[in-house]
């Protein structure tokens, strides 16, 4: 594929709002980038010129935010809007084989659809088998974070990445990875294996620690994670807001590699 | 006194043509209107002139019309002797519109508004504060603008304040900074926009009436920026937004009297804000605007559509007509003035040119933002308001929405204060700094600032924690970055009510030296300000008093500083039967950075640099923290424009020709907190000798006197940098090094110190001791 | 017909909102409370022909949105 020929669609609907600067990330490499109201795929009261289809994208994001207020819980009434109108051209979508990616209210709304850790392969929108809880602090809370960068190989947001740890802001108050009571060390044990751990928080020193460098108390330090296939991404940390350098030193910020990694998988199909 | 009229909804004629004085008031207080005497004459006679009665719609539009709110009758020509009028090359619009407009470079312009909310937050302070960031949000977008900052001072009473110290019907201070602190943050962080900056003050003033300020700034396409009036006689007036309900009825009256136990009923003046409503809008609006297809837009707040209406079209020297039925509404049975006047939130008012309708409509309706046609520009000034065809309102725009002006008595303060000097140095210095490193108004504000998403939208490139990840300190001013040029836009807020308290003409000017000093001190020129001024009953002389004090200050030092005041906000009233607010004149101000790779933080960078205090300390202690927690009396710190804009200049110019590594302004608790302050958030100690300045220890230490920074540069440059400020007879001193792990001062042969871990200590759980983490 | 759905945590799964409220409660002098639970509430009109149908309707629509299963668990008050 050629850089001219991809399209990443970024989508949106009442309450998501950083969609703006995820577009402006792919458009600051080169790549065409648009944000896309969830309504554009399905209502015909859209005019013909704005109506789209999943199928027009090579890459979809989720982009943080509080989508449709989060007022059931954070990411929910999007996933389900989405399981109605759009559930089977997702799972071709993520079946085959483009990335998908999901950032704050997107990881929510990914693990709401099923599709993160997404054991089952074959039903990439389903049911639910993680949840992204209330923060330990039980707060909104807005701040830096350290990640340790542990995947093999097989995300392909992250193929690119060289430095072990990154620094992403994160800004919720729902981001405590939650596993099923009682299946947490065997979830845990399938993660590792099959290498769908992308992101875990860190101290200052590299460590694995508590809060505040954890910031919401999530099981086994856990910030991202990626599905069995490595194609879809979710993550509670903000990697566009660190496009260009936090501490404004130099040019390139710790986040980029992330929107490089996955134009260059995609060059390569 | 009222008769109901004839017709299939709800109307009554107001019986004001043969009523004597005493049935005049009667009839003001019983329709809830806030209008006196004088004021209800003026209406009696213009209608005698017109030879009938008023309808209820009619004589409720003009209470909106007039109210203190609405049309400013106490401040403005205050406002117009002393602080209007201050020009710049580069402003766009000041003062006359709902934001005002300055040039940010060729392409762009940044819009920048400032109001209260603070009767709402005080009944409600959840739902209060939340419609003040939906309000402010409006009236930057209503320019065309896209919102990109939010700022919000707050003021509390004391947050130890115990349970029997409330009087009836007051609520708690944590309570309130509770409520106020989650409003802000649920409505904030879902429509997206980053809270970057803010002031938490805490006063005994405040416990009967908080404070909630809020502000927001905006960027726009200079050849995009539209204004809060009608296009052309023949243009479609169409509503769009929230539905219309009978919320917030009353709400700019309820804000133009003082508060009382009976407030609590007054609930429904608070309105209920929805985020989720509002994100859309910012959208649909903005892609209307880029689209260029309307001729005016004005947000929808105080007075709700009899204020809109009536202030589009007389700015733009036209009338209008307006179908009531047409409005789209929350619940039945509206009587005709409650539509009128409803306050109901989220909405917006754009006039369109009828070949532009059907587009505008759809653009709406894109974005499942409810859309209505309600009405048209007419040529002639008059105003008609139509209900399902019988018409229930005829005015001249022009008597409505002029307004009144008063020329209010006032009785200065500036000879009476007394200012005696009564300091003397603490008994222990140790726990002198200590105790004011704790004290709520000093301390660390994490616990709010972290609540609020303040990167969203990727642009903030100076936060407002500055320092060690996770182990911050306070910067002086955030950084936006609003294009994709690397010019930044620096915002602050400044005001410190003790002093203004204490002496509201110096105290003013102090708040103004330390919004240019915030401004300066990340690298930012100073460009214009906004001012939300926040007093006390304006029928009071000596309340009146304290506000022209302040405006007087602050017109000196903005005229003679060449910084234009953009925007502006009054809230008289702040007043309650135990006492009146400080004066509360909360400044918002903007500076220019032109590469926002060279701004500057506040935290130390490096071990063994040195540490200069540029600026002249003088025993200023009236409403200084020192003074306050000791319980002393003294003088409020003095400045003036001449000497403020020659250290800030050349502050700014030290920053080009020298590696200056962190800057930190001085204000409460003077150089003793500011050096605090940057060592902890860089985890290293300071060791400071005050040899070389003159005046008493615990002056240099604790002391507030304006103008003043502290610099870190490398020992290389040191001298170099000191002779800079020399040359230009300036004062700069060397105090000291970075380094280690203690704060240590020397004195001559006095010295003491303090572990660094105990200074954070006290300094990081001063106000979650109060608040819990 | 109108019915409360209640939406609460399954055993096990902590509970910041309501650890957080009952230490605030504590703090406000009530010695005596032993627990605090968060629980989300809809009030949820149907239109149905009976209870059983209008049950159905209501547990769809906690399955499809209103409980995430790996934490959450519901019941159904009827009000009337």
């Amino acid at each position: 594929m050629q850089k001219e020929d991809l399209k990443i669609a970024v989508i949106r609907i009442e309450g998501t709002n950083c969609e703006e600067e995820t577009v402006m990330a792919f458009r600051n490499l080169g790549v065409f980038s648009e944000a896309v109201h969830l309504k554009q795929f399905y209502s015909d009261m859209i005019r013909d010129s704005e109506q789209r289809s999943l199928t027009d994208y090579n890459c979809i994001v989720f982009p943080g935010g509080f989508s449709a207020g989060d007022y059931v819980r954070a990411g929910a009434v999007f996933s389900a809007r989405i399981k109605s109108v759009l559930r089977d051209d997702l799972r071709d979508f993520i079946n085959s084989g483009y990335p998908v990616l999901g950032i704050c209210n997107g990881f929510q709304i990914l693990a709401e659809l099923g599709a993160l850790p997404g054991f089952d392969e074959d039903k990439p929108v389903g049911k639910q088998e993680m949840a992204l809880g209330i923060n330990d602090s039980n707060r909104f809370e807005c701040r830096p974070s350290l990640l340790k960068h542990e995947n093999r190989g097989k995300c392909v947001f992250t193929k690119a990445l060289e430095k072990e740890i990154v620094m992403f802001p994160v800004a919720h108050a729902e981001g405590k990875v939650i596993f099923p009571a009682g299946k947490e060390e065997d979830y845990i044990d399938r993660l590792r294996k099959n290498d769908q751990i992308v992101f875990r928080y860190v101290d200052a020193g590299g460590n694995y620690a508590g809060y505040p460098w954890n910031p919401n108390g999530s099981i086994y330090n856990i910030a991202g994670l990626c599905n069995v296939r490595g194609n879809v991404l979710g993550l509670m940390p903000h990697p566009e807001r660190v496009f260009f350098d936090y501490y404004r030193k130099n040019e390139i910020g710790d986040g980029r590699t992330i929107f490089e990694s996955v134009i260059e998988y995609l060059l390569s199909l | 006194m009222f008769s109901k009229v004839n017709v299939p909804f709800e109307l009554y004629e107001i019986k004001i043509l043969d009523a004597d004085d005493g049935r005049l008031l009667k009839i003001s207080q019983e329709l809830g209107l806030a209008l006196s005497l004088d004021e209800m004459r003026r209406i009696q006679d213009y209608f005698h002139k017109k030879g009938r009665n008023p309808y209820d719609i009619e004589i409720q539009s003009i209470a909106q019309a007039w109210s203190e709110h609405c049309c400013y009758k106490s401040s403005k020509y205050y406002l117009k002797k002393y602080l209007f009028g201050i020009s710049a090359d580069y402003v766009i619009s000041a003062i006359e519109e709902d934001a005002g407009v300055a040039e940010f470079d060729e392409e762009y312009a940044y819009v920048v508004a400032l109001e209260s909310h603070n009767h709402p937050s005080a009944i409600e302070p959840y739902g209060g504060a939340a419609t003040g960031i939906g309000g402010i949000l409006r009236d930057v977008l209503c320019m065309g603008a896209q919102p990109i900052a939010l700022v919000d001072p707050l003021f509390f009473g004391n947050p130890d304040t115990s349970e029997d110290e409330i009087p009836a019907g007051t609520k708690h201070p944590l309570y309130l900074l509770s409520g106020v602190v989650s409003g802000i943050r649920d409505y904030g962080n879902r429509v997206g926009i980053p809270t970057v900056s803010g002031l938490l003050f805490f006063d005994e003033s405040y416990l009967t009436n908080c404070i909630v300020n809020v502000g927001c700034v905006g960027i726009a396409r200079k050849n995009r920026i539209i204004h809060s009036r009608a296009g052309n006689a023949g243009d479609i007036f169409i509503l769009a937004g929230g539905l219309t309900g009978r919320d917030g009825i009353h709400g700019v009256t309820f804000a133009s009297a003082e508060l009382d136990e009976k407030s609590e009923e007054l609930r429904s003046a608070v309105q209920l804000g929805n985020p989720i409503i509002k994100e859309p809008i910012i959208h649909a609006c903005l892609e209307i605007v880029e689209k260029e297809l309307l001729t005016g837009m004005k947000d929808l707040g105080g007075g709700g559509l009899s204020c809109v209406v009536g202030e589009m079209a007389l700015s733009a020297g036209f009338g209008a007509e307006v179908h009531l039925e047409k409005v789209l509404l929350k619940e039945e049975n509206m009587a005709p003035w409650e539509i009128w006047v409803s306050e109901s939130q989220e909405r917006m008012m754009v006039t369109v040119e009828p070949k532009h309708v059907d587009e505008v409509l759809y653009i709406f309706q894109k974005w499942d933002v409810p859309a209505t046609i309600i009405g048209s520009v007419t040529a002639e000034k008059t105003l008609r308001v139509f209900h399902h065809g019988y018409k229930i309102y005829e005015m001249d725009i022009e008597f409505v929405t002029s307004g009144v002006e008063y020329c209010r008595q006032y009785a200065s303060l500036k000879e009476t204060v007394d200012e005696t000097d009564s300091t003397a140095p603490p008994e222990s210095y140790e726990e002198a700094l200590l105790e004011i490193l704790k004290h709520p108004n000093v301390a660390s504000k994490e616990w709010v600032i972290r609540q609020y998403d303040h990167e969203v939208r990727a642009s903030t490139f100076l936060r407002p924690l500055q320092g060690r990840l996770n182990l911050e300190g306070h910067g002086d001013a955030s950084i936006i970055k609003p294009t994709i040029s690397s010019k930044g836009l620096a915002i602050t807020v400044a005001v410190n009510p003790w002093l203004i308290k204490k002496n509201p003409y110096w105290g003013t000017a102090s708040a103004f030296d330390e919004l240019v000093r915030n401004l300066t001190a990340v690298n930012s020129t100073p460009h214009s300000f906004a001012d939300c001024l926040n007093f006390g009953n304006p029928e009071k002389e000596k309340r009146m008093g304290e506000f022209v004090d302040c405006v007087e200050a602050l017109g000196w030092m903005a005229r003679g500083m060449k910084i234009p005041c953009l925007s502006g906000n009054v809230s008289f009233y702040n007043e309650t039967p135990y006492g009146s607010i400080a004066p509360t004149p909360t400044l918002l101000g903007i500076g220019i950075i032109e590469d926002i790779k060279n701004a500057i933080t506040s935290d130390f960078k490096k071990r063994r640099n040195a540490i200069v205090l540029v600026g002249e300390t003088r025993k200023e202690f009236g409403g200084s923290v020192y003074s306050r927690i000791f319980r002393m009396n003294g003088k409020v710190p003095r400045t003036s424009p001449e000497k403020l804009k020659n250290y800030s200049n050349t502050l700014l110019e030290s920053f080009r020709e020298f590696d200056v590594k962190s800057c930190h302004d001085l204000s409460e608790g003077g150089l003793a907190v500011a050096l605090a302050e940057m060592c902890i958030a860089s985890g290293m100690g300071a060791r400071i000798n005050l040899s070389e300045m003159k005046d008493e220890t615990y002056t240099k230490l604790f002391s507030e006197s304006n103008t003043r920074w502290l610099t870190e540069v490398s020992e290389r440059e040191l001298e170099d940098y000191i002779s800079f400020f020399k040359s230009r007879n300036l004062t700069a001193s060397s105090i000291g090094n970075t380094g280690g792990d203690v704060l240590e001062f020397t004195d001559g042969k006095f010295s003491f110190e303090i572990p660094l871990e105990e200074a954070e200590k006290a300094w990081r759980t001063g106000l979650t001791r109060f608040t819990g983490w | 017909m109108i019915a409360d759905v209640y939406i609460y945590l399954k055993e096990g799964v902590a509970d910041p909102e309501g650890e957080a409220t009952k230490k605030a409660l504590r703090l406000l002098g009530f010695k005596n409370v032993k627990k605090v639970s968060s629980r989300k509430v809809f009030r949820i009109e149907v239109d149905a022909r009976n209870r059983e149908e209008a049950e159905r309707e209501i547990s769809g629509m906690c399955e499809k949105l209103l409980a995430n299963p790996v934490i959450q668990k519901y019941t159904i008050q009827w009000v009337e």
